[in-house]
């Protein structure tokens, strides 16, 4: 039986290994030897993930590295969030809540680069990520967000014939009286911030950690906002 | 099997095996390209922009060739695989054009097949394609660079704006901005004396609406060519797929454009360059390709200034020359706008990399083709960099010390989070007489004399 620094080593270097089989595996392992599921969501899996973030940032990883540890830790939540849940449950604490995030590429743009690499981020970070894809009109990413009840709309162009419909949807937004229960972050190559401030949006990032960043921001200003 | 009609590639987008996107692009580009860098055991140096490495060229052409062949292309359409043997695969390769007239009459210029090192000039294609322009500003950009002597075709960026209206795509105005894009650049060759001049246009139809908008005389002739894009990676659509049909009945000339993105899913340079040799291969067919048009582009800096893009793009012209020669037609997309030193010498290294590896030249793409920051000023240098090139019959290993040069010079513009945006065009040149303001001739005279003195001497 391996000891807990074993397991959280081990589903640590699964995630920088983008292991979708076997991250479920060792998760499930760790708790039946008795390892925390909080423990093993903050010493194994986060960790894990930074880890990819920075490599990637510094170049050493690509794309490919990045999604495959989005879906790694994808699988790897299935397992544990019941656990957690339960563990939460358990000890009288808060259920641990990182945020819901609709995120999209706008409709009549087929980019998706950008977009996922930052869905994979986001995931990555534990965020409970919806990626709708990429050409999605504007009422689908508005209801998916009503219905997941989501903290944030995430919306991206690389076109910049496209990128009016990034406003229109911020516009869709205020006239359904749907705008104070989103926090709206926005991306693609040619956006820029000031584009972002002056269609109304709460944020934009250059980089996928700069998303995470900004994504935690925004949540963070919402509870404030609801508390206040 | 023979393909004979373009109903092959239609039927097999309907009916070919089912993959969701996702597992396209992780299973088979990612996995599939990373185990072809190993099994070929590809690198690559930064110190190393222009390779002199024959057997590398080689063996990144037969790695892409057994990607095409392994993976095909994804209809994202459909969620189908178009596949294809490796005899259909070889067929498109013997038939790519070895020559292409573009434009008509006395204006009318002859692509050709270039090899690595070839003492025949590089065409040069001045144009922004891709950059959003204002209409104000449209005609009088497009004019500086159709004023050139050097340019011998020409392309443009989107219009932005019609009538004071913004642009949407698959919007009914963007049919109304495809024409009047095609209506300026008509009147611009006109004005210029050259109205028989080849183009590469309607870049204002990003769906594939203003595309069919303009098949017709009066707007994009038989003789001009428009964009069939392949999408990110090895992916088409049934919108391109329209593109496609609607060119092979009207007689226009098909520009397969492949944009891999350096550090996407190819993984690091040598990966991004398989996907850009099996994305050429592929789109012979998918795309019914009559030259090949190469726009690597970098997933942080965009730019193909960029070390890893120099790369790419002088590595896919080597494997194409040497195993399978074609028409290349390779874009300058620098980080740098007008009225920067940067601009410039990112310009001539960009230049150097395409003009003796294999390639024609187009561009200027100024400030990422993000801003309306190009002019016909680099555009200019753009030729005669490549000219110089040509003209001193520089060898692999003097070219890639050049780039070395010059990459010292500009290379601190990717580390501004804001990058190197310059000035818009009526900033950098006076409307009135559409010649270079003196602050933006005076840089130029500097940059060009700086660069005949790092060794480019035949740039008189």
């Amino acid at each position: 039986m391996a000891n807990t620094e074993e397991h959280l080593q081990e589903i640590k270097n699964i995630i920088i290994d983008g292991d979708e089989d076997s991250a479920p595996i060792a998760v499930q392992e760790a708790l039946d030897d008795g390892v925390g599921a909080l423990q093993i969501l903050t010493q194994g899996l986060v960790p894990g993930a930074d880890e990819v973030g920075e490599l990637f940032e510094v170049g050493t990883f690509f794309l490919p590295e990045l999604m495959l540890t989005g879906r790694a830790l994808q699988a790897a939540m299935a397992v544990l969030t019941p656990a957690l849940e339960m563990e939460q449950a358990q000890s009288g604490t808060a259920v641990h809540d990182t945020g819901t995030i609709v995120i999209a590429t706008i409709q009549t743009d087929i980019h998706d680069l950008g977009k996922n690499m930052v869905s994979s981020m986001l995931t990555a970070s534990g965020f409970k990520v919806f990626d709708l894809g990429v050409d999605v009109p504007i009422k689908t990413i508005i209801a998916k967000a009503k219905e997941e009840k989501a903290n944030i709309i995430g919306c991206s162009g690389l076109l910049t014939t496209s990128m009016p419909y990034i406003r229109d949807l911020i516009d869709t937004l205020v006239v359904m009286g749907e705008r104070p229960h989103f926090k709206v972050m926005v991306g693609g190559a040619p956006v820029t911030p000031e584009w972002a401030a002056g269609i109304g949006a709460d944020g934009t990032a250059s980089s996928p950690v700069g998303a995470v960043n900004l994504a935690r921001r925004l949540i963070q200003e919402q509870r404030e906002e609801v508390a206040s | 099997m023979t393909i004979y009609s373009y109903h092959d590639i239609l039927d097999r987008a309907r009916s070919g095996p089912y993959m969701s996107e996702e597992d396209w692009d992780l299973k088979k580009v990612a996995l599939t390209t990373r185990k072809l860098v190993r099994k070929y055991d590809l690198r690559w140096s930064p110190e190393e922009i222009v390779t002199n490495d024959p057997e590398l060229a080689d063996a990144i052409f037969a790695a892409g060739l057994e990607l095409a062949q392994a993976i095909g292309v994804y209809s994202r359409s459909t969620e189908r695989i178009i596949e294809f043997d490796e005899a259909e695969l070889l067929e498109g390769l013997r038939r790519m054009p070895q020559t292409l007239i573009m434009g008509e009459g006395k204006d009318a210029r002859t692509l050709y097949a270039r090899q690595i090192m070839d003492e025949r000039r590089p065409l040069v294609w001045a144009g922004t394609p891709g950059t959003p322009i204002p209409e104000e500003l449209f005609l009088p950009s497009v004019l500086s660079w159709m004023q050139e002597p050097i340019v011998d075709l020409v392309t443009c960026g989107s219009l932005s704006h019609v009538d004071g209206h913004e642009v949407r795509t698959a919007d009914p105005l963007e049919v109304m901005a495809t024409r009047r894009e095609l209506q300026y650049m008509r009147a611009g060759l006109s004005r210029v004396g050259r109205p028989g001049m080849g183009m590469l246009a309607a870049q204002s139809a990003v769906s594939e609406l203003g595309d069919l908008a303009v098949a017709h005389p009066d707007y994009l002739r038989p003789c001009d060519s428009h964009l069939i894009p392949m999408l990110n990676e090895l992916k088409i659509d049934q919108r391109n797929t329209a593109r496609v049909v609607n060119a092979l009945e009207y007689g226009m000339v098909n520009a397969s454009l492949v944009c891999v993105i350096v550090g996407g899913m190819g993984g690091d340079a040598p990966g991004s360059a398989v996907v850009n040799v099996a994305s050429f291969i592929l789109g012979n067919l998918v795309s019914r390709a009559d030259y090949q048009l190469l726009h690597p582009i970098h997933m942080r800096h965009v730019a193909t200034s960029t070390r890893p893009v120099l790369w790419v793009e002088s590595i896919v012209q080597q494997a194409f020359a040497r195993n399978a020669p074609c028409i290349m037609v390779t874009d300058v997309y620098p980080k740098s706008g007008a009225l920067t030193r940067e601009l410039l010498y990112e310009t001539a290294a960009n230049a150097l990399v395409i003009a003796v590896t294999g390639g024609h030249l187009e561009g200027v793409g100024a400030a990422d083709g993000n801003a309306p920051n190009s002019t016909g000023l680099e555009a200019r240098f753009m030729g005669e960099v490549g000219h110089a090139a040509t003209a001193q019959r520089l060898n692999l290993e003097e070219t890639n010390a050049l780039v070395l040069r010059l990459l010292a010079k500009y290379e601190h513009v990717f580390e501004d989070p804001a990058g190197n945006p310059g000035a818009r065009f009526d900033r950098a040149y006076d409307l009135q007489t559409l010649k270079p303001v003196p602050e933006w001739q005076q840089m130029y005279e500097e940059v060009r004399a700086e660069v005949r003195a790092m060794g480019l001497s035949a740039l008189a």
